[in-house]
């Protein structure tokens, strides 16, 4: 589980990102301080890097932790794959290193995995 | 606490297909992710936040997703659009006639008051230039809107030419809102949705 090698708890306050949220790769501001709650769910996000070239049924993670954004223009930065079924793909605005997370039409709420990316100041 | 935006954009990346739209939309990098899972199933749009005069204003920007090259760009990609990149490469003469048959496609299908703008994208191939800059100059003076040279490979100009789009699309919105609305005591008119303040962390967090 990867999710476990992640010092999350520091990174929460009064259930929000108490540090800016950047790009692992890149370190472009990904959302700024108090701007994402935190949430503990299962879902299986795709891989960033697939070994297998195989579209159709991409290699996935089971991924828990997730910094949750109401109204997508919360983001500082931040692109938005073209949409898979009921979900569109978050990743990186800079360097498009992703999926990041994803983000479910139907509620227009977005989920970033706090695995797949930094925290820091800004 | 999270501070909201005050004013939200639509902009759109238009051209000839192989001028550069996809890579102005982000930071040139050689290495950038070349992912099969994200690119395959290609970025839809991006949000870019920016700092204009004190405002924090939320750019949505789209790039077509290829259908450029099938001149499938119809009314439904320009709705809503505020601002639109028209891009050419001064590497090719073709792309530059092409702006003409783009503009067209937009006063057809945009709203009337879409704010528009020119680029010639890869200036650093200043070698194998076709386009001289006085001839984007001019196209530019001939349709009132301007125009800049830029290079998304060499980080030249892109970010300038994002917040001169957006500057011009806020003075000119702010000159409708003035129009219809006369400034009353240091009320502040916000152009988008103002997001409700919450009073506490907790009631913007019901998903807890
Ligand atoms: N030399 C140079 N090449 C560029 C520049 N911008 C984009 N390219 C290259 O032009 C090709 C097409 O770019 P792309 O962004 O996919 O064009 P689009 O079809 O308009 O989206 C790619 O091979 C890019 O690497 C630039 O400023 N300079
Ligand atoms: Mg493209
Ligand atoms: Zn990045």
């Amino acid at each position: 589980m990867p999710d476990c090698s992640v010092n999350y708890e520091s990174e929460i306050e009064d259930g929000q990102n108490k540090r800016a949220i950047k790009c692992k790769f890149c370190s472009s501001v990904i959302l700024t301080p108090s701007s994402a709650c935190f949430q503990n769910f299962e879902f299986d996000l795709p891989l960033i890097t697939q070994t297998k070239n195989n579209d159709a049924n991409p290699e996935t993670e089971h991924t828990s932790l997730f910094w949750v954004v109401k109204d997508m223009f919360t983001f500082y930065n931040v692109g938005f794959s073209n949409a898979v079924g009921n979900t569109k793909f978050l990743t990186c605005a800079d360097c498009e290193a992703g999926p990041i997370g994803y983000h479910d039409i139907p509620t227009k709420i977005s989920y970033v995995a706090l695995t797949r990316v930094s925290h820091g100041s800004t | 606490m999270a501070k909201t935006y005050d004013y939200l954009f639509k902009l759109l990346l238009i051209g000839d297909s192989g001028v550069g739209k996809t890579c102005v939309l982000f930071r040139f990098s050689e290495d950038a992710f070349n992912t099969t899972f994200i690119s395959t199933i290609g970025i839809d749009f991006k949000i870019r936040t920016i700092d204009l005069e004190g405002k924090k204003i939320k750019l949505q920007i789209w790039d077509t997703a290829g259908q450029e090259r099938f001149r499938t760009i119809t009314t439904a990609y320009y709705r809503g659009a505020m601002g639109i990149m028209l891009v050419y490469d001064i590497t090719n003469e073709k792309s530059f006639e092409n702006i003409k048959n783009w503009i067209r496609n937009i006063e057809e299908n945009a709203s009337a008051d879409v704010e528009k703008m020119l680029l010639g994208n890869k200036c650093e191939l200043e070698e194998k230039r076709q386009v001289s800059k006085e001839r984007g100059e001019y196209l530019a003076i001939e349709y009132g809107i301007k125009f800049i040279e830029t290079s998304a490979k060499a980080s030249i100009r892109v970010e300038e030419a994002f917040f001169t789009l957006a500057k011009d699309i806020k003075a000119k919105m702010e000159k409708k809102l003035e129009a219809s609305n006369p400034p009353k005591g240091g009320h502040q008119i916000r152009a988008t949705d103002p997001q409700k303040k919450p009073t506490s962390w907790l009631s913007r967090c019901t998903l807890l």
